[in-house]
């Protein structure tokens, strides 16, 4: 049916800086997955890097979705914005300010109240994955010149 | 026949304004040298970016200074000015007009007065006049003030004692003391807030006069005292700061002496930040109500009455490179509703959590957890936890798939004060989680309805054993089954927090499509998920013990085009074949302040069926006609077949005004609700900050944009 098994990512830059501190778990599963797909090589700072990417926001919010029939929140959603560009060498911007968000849907009941609070960190940990694939293929089709 | 003089400014080194030289045309020029110049007849004006023309103008070379007469216009940074007379410096700027009308570049803030005075370039005091932002000789809103004092440089106005009127009704009074300040650009800042006025179930007749005061760029203060007709006068303060390394906001609501109670009722919600050190932080979340009814009784919306279970924490947190630690003290406030009891909480006093770990040490990741807990409760078993979670990983990437092999060590020690009958004082628990985790990736170029995009085909195995330990004896302090999802089905524990660790020999089996537009957006993602045990699982608390497969999970989600997207998902029981739990959803927003969105949710409590959720939630915001737009929203109890939340209302828009009224109705407790209907008036430029009734509708109708 046309499917083929994802080939190497040629990214448009051969090294990249990501603006994320080092013991950021966001930061290290990015760079483990540029690195594995291919020749691109993760800097140790800006100015020696085709690229850098640069964080611009990265907010969590927590929002009642559902109450049950005496008005208790029952169903929270959980939400993860990410806003970061890419700039080349000389500071112009390859790709524009851009936002990636993200959500999961956790339920909630006032007696598990700290169950639900690791489940969330859980749920952001998923959400990060999921965000960490979705940067790879913004990157992926960069337009350079 | 057009003549002209030229003025040279002060010298100076910068070409600014102030200095630049003043060029004056006129078709008649006279007067004595060094003394005056007198300028007749189509007199004009050119000073940098300052133009003026008049009928007569007389300029005096000692004192620098020009007086103009007979139908003065006069320009300065894009501000018009209209007057009989007017005098200027033209080194400093200052000078005045008598009878003045004038218009601002930046907001369209307009109005007319006995004079204005001008203190340099940008700062000017209007002295009994007017200021709007509607157009026109006769404008819908303006405000009355003995001064107004307008600053183009910080776009800010300030009145003084000042009314304000709405279609030539007085509706708003500011005393001086008050000092009203307004903006006079689109910048959000300082303004007074537009009043409220509505009625309720619960407090009758209530009238809202919020101020705003904007004491610093980085921090402010409004106060919005509220009559509430049955129980009396509230004072609620807002404030908010913003510094180098802190953050935070406060808010207290007080009522003396409730007419319906006689006690005083309070409400405090605190949040802080703050870098203490470089690498050590402090923050706190206090929230406090004074009695139980407080949100029943005070609430304006159903997100206020949801939450029953009110944090109070203290957290310093020490962050390294490679580890950091953090002490919290966690307390709760339960706010019981008496038909519907909630077990409180347990209470952290303290807790100390140490993470150490790295990314990428050839090859692995590690990470050490060590937390150490004493759990207190008034009626709970109380008692001390330590846990260490050694981890190590490698991870094994290539772009077409991915292999990961995990080993973990969960050790446990309990010190308990005050065991139940054939519980141990002191215990331990050891036990070791191997997982495997794999996928791979394939692609091809597909067609989604007209565009070309890349379908991935993401097939993922996940493979876990935990041996089994006997735990029935062990407290629970703050485990409970985890929710069954995506995130879930591969994480190695069914359950979350530290009591429980799940008797695992499972497989889990998902695929994975998504459709990636060229720009590398996600557009559609489509998954189905489920877990095979190979042994029969005896761990549990208190729930059902699953057979040979998990539950069922599909889900699907994404924009199906620019303006329709779609979700669905569902989790559904092997042995009965039912919905555990399951929403269907839709969004059209084929326009800006358009929006309609309309879902089902569903989920199984067969334990506490006043726990289950099943309703229709339908919202929206739609034009009407010219002007005109209509929100609502009905959240909808098909178990009870009672409106859970319920939200009608119609929003008028003028240029320079907007007018909204909106009723509502939302369940508060066991069979209580609230009634209300409240109105609100809105004046571009005077008030220019979101209000509680616009935080209700973006909080209930998803997609909601302010009108103005």
């Amino acid at each position: 049916c046309g499917f083929a098994l994802r080939g190497a990512v040629a990214f448009p830059f051969n090294s990249i800086f990501i603006g994320l501190p080092l013991n950021s778990p966001l930061g290290g599963e990015l760079k483990r997955n540029i690195r594995s797909s291919g020749q691109t090589t993760i800097a140790a700072d800006a100015k020696s890097a085709d690229v850098a990417l640069e964080v611009l926001g990265e907010t969590r919010e927590k929002v009642i979705l559902s109450y049950n029939s005496q008005g208790r929140a029952r169903e929270y959603n959980l939400l993860y914005n990410f806003r970061f560009r890419v700039v080349d060498k000389d500071g112009k911007e390859v790709l524009t300010p851009t936002g990636i968000s993200l959500k999961r849907t956790i339920s909630f009941n006032e007696s598990q109240v700290l169950a639900k609070e690791s489940e969330e960190v859980l749920l952001y940990r998923d959400m990060q994955s999921d965000l960490v694939q979705q940067i790879m293929r913004r990157l992926a089709v960069l337009k350079m010149d | 026949q057009v003549q002209s003089v030229a003025i040279a400014g002060k010298p100076s080194t910068k070409a600014d304004d102030k200095n630049a030289t003043t060029v004056i045309q006129a078709e008649q020029i006279s007067g004595r040298p060094e003394r005056y110049i007198q300028f007749d007849e189509k007199v004009e004006l050119v000073k940098g970016t300052t133009t003026m023309v008049a009928d007569h103008a007389i300029y005096r070379n000692l004192e620098d200074e020009l007086d103009a007469k007979g139908d003065v216009r006069a320009v300065r940074n894009g501000d018009c000015y209209n007057g009989d007379e007017m005098r200027l410096r033209l080194d400093t700027n200052a000078g005045f007009v008598i009878n003045p009308s004038y218009k601002l570049l930046r907001n369209n803030g307009q109005g007319k007065g006995e004079r204005i005075e001008f203190q340099d370039e940008e700062r000017s005091t209007v002295f009994k006049g007017t200021y709007s932002t509607c157009e026109g000789f006769d404008p819908d809103w303006y405000l009355k003030a003995d001064t107004l004092k307008l600053d183009t440089g910080i776009d800010r106005g300030v009145a003084g004692t000042s009314v304000v009127y709405f279609k030539h009704v007085p509706i708003l009074a500011v005393p001086s003391f008050l000092a009203m300040s307004f903006p006079l650009s689109d910048a959000r800042h300082s303004g007074v807030l537009p009043p409220s006025l509505g009625s309720s179930s619960t407090g009758g007749m209530e009238l809202g006069l919020p101020y705003y005061f904007n004491i610093a760029p980085n921090r402010d203060l409004t106060v919005f005292p509220k009559y509430i007709q049955k129980r009396g006068l509230q004072v609620g303060l807002d404030g908010r700061y913003l510094g180098v390394g802190y953050a935070g906001e406060t808010n207290f609501e007080f009522l003396p002496d409730d007419k319906q109670t006689g006690t005083n009722r309070y409400a405090l919600a605190s949040t802080h930040a703050q870098t203490l050190l470089p690498k050590l932080a402090l923050s706190w979340n206090i929230n406090h109500a004074s009695d139980d009814a407080y949100p029943a009784d005070f609430a304006t919306n159903i997100n206020k009455t949801a939450v029953r279970v009110l944090p109070r924490d203290l957290t310093f947190a020490y962050t390294d490179t490679y580890w950091n630690a953090i002490l919290l003290s966690s307390k709760y406030q339960v706010l019981q509703d008496i038909a519907a009891p909630i077990v409180p909480p347990y209470d952290r006093l303290p807790q100390l959590t140490v993470h150490g770990g790295q990314f990428d040490v050839l090859g692995f990741d590690w990470a050490v957890d060590t937390i150490l807990t004493r759990f207190s409760h008034p009626t709970l078993v109380r008692g001390d936890r330590a846990v260490i979670i050694p981890q190590v990983s490698m991870p094994f990437l290539q772009p077409g798939y991915f292999v990961t092999p995990k080993l973990s060590l969960h050790a446990t020690n309990y010190h308990l004060d005050n065991p139940v009958a054939g519980q141990d004082a002191n215990s331990q628990r050891t036990l070791p989680t191997f997982s495997l985790d794999s996928g791979l990736i394939f692609e091809r170029k597909a067609n989604w309805f007209g565009s070309q995009m890349t379908q991935t085909l993401e097939p993922r195995l996940f493979y876990v054993n935990t041996p089994y330990r006997d735990q029935s004896q062990l407290p629970n302090f703050d485990s409970a089954t985890a929710d069954f999802n995506f995130a879930q089905m591969f994480s190695e524990n069914r359950f979350t927090g530290h009591d429980r660790i799940g008797d695992a020999n499972q497989l889990t089996a998902a695929l994975v499509s998504r459709f990636i537009e060229d720009s590398g957006e996600e557009r559609v993602k489509l998954a189905i998920g489920q877990r095979i045990y190979f042994n029969q699982q005896k761990v549990s608390l208190g729930g059902s013990v699953s057979q040979s497969r998990s539950d069922l999970l599909l889900s699907a989600a994404g924009k199906i085009s620019d303006t329709l997207s779609a979700e669905a998902s569902l989790q559904m029981s092997q042995s009965d074949n039912e919905a555990v739990r399951s929403n269907y959803g839709l969004r059209w927003s084929p326009a800006p302040r358009k929006v309609l969105n309309a879902e089902y949710r569903f989920q199984r409590d067969t334990v506490t069926p006043n726990n289950q959720v099943k309703q229709i939630d339908v919202s929206m915001q739609w034009p009407l006609a010219n002007r005109w737009y209509m929100v609502g929203r009905s959240n909808f109890s098909l178990q009870t077949n009672k409106l859970i939340e319920g939200l009608a209302g119609f929003e008028y828009k003028q240029d320079c005004w907007s007018f909204r009224v909106l009723a509502q109705r939302f369940v508060t407790a066991t069979s209580t609700s609230t009634t209300g209907i409240s109105m609100q008036l809105e004046l571009n430029g005077l008030a220019k900050l979101g209000s509680n009734t616009i935080d209700v509708l973006k909080k209930g109708i998803s997609g909601y944009q302010p009108i103005n």
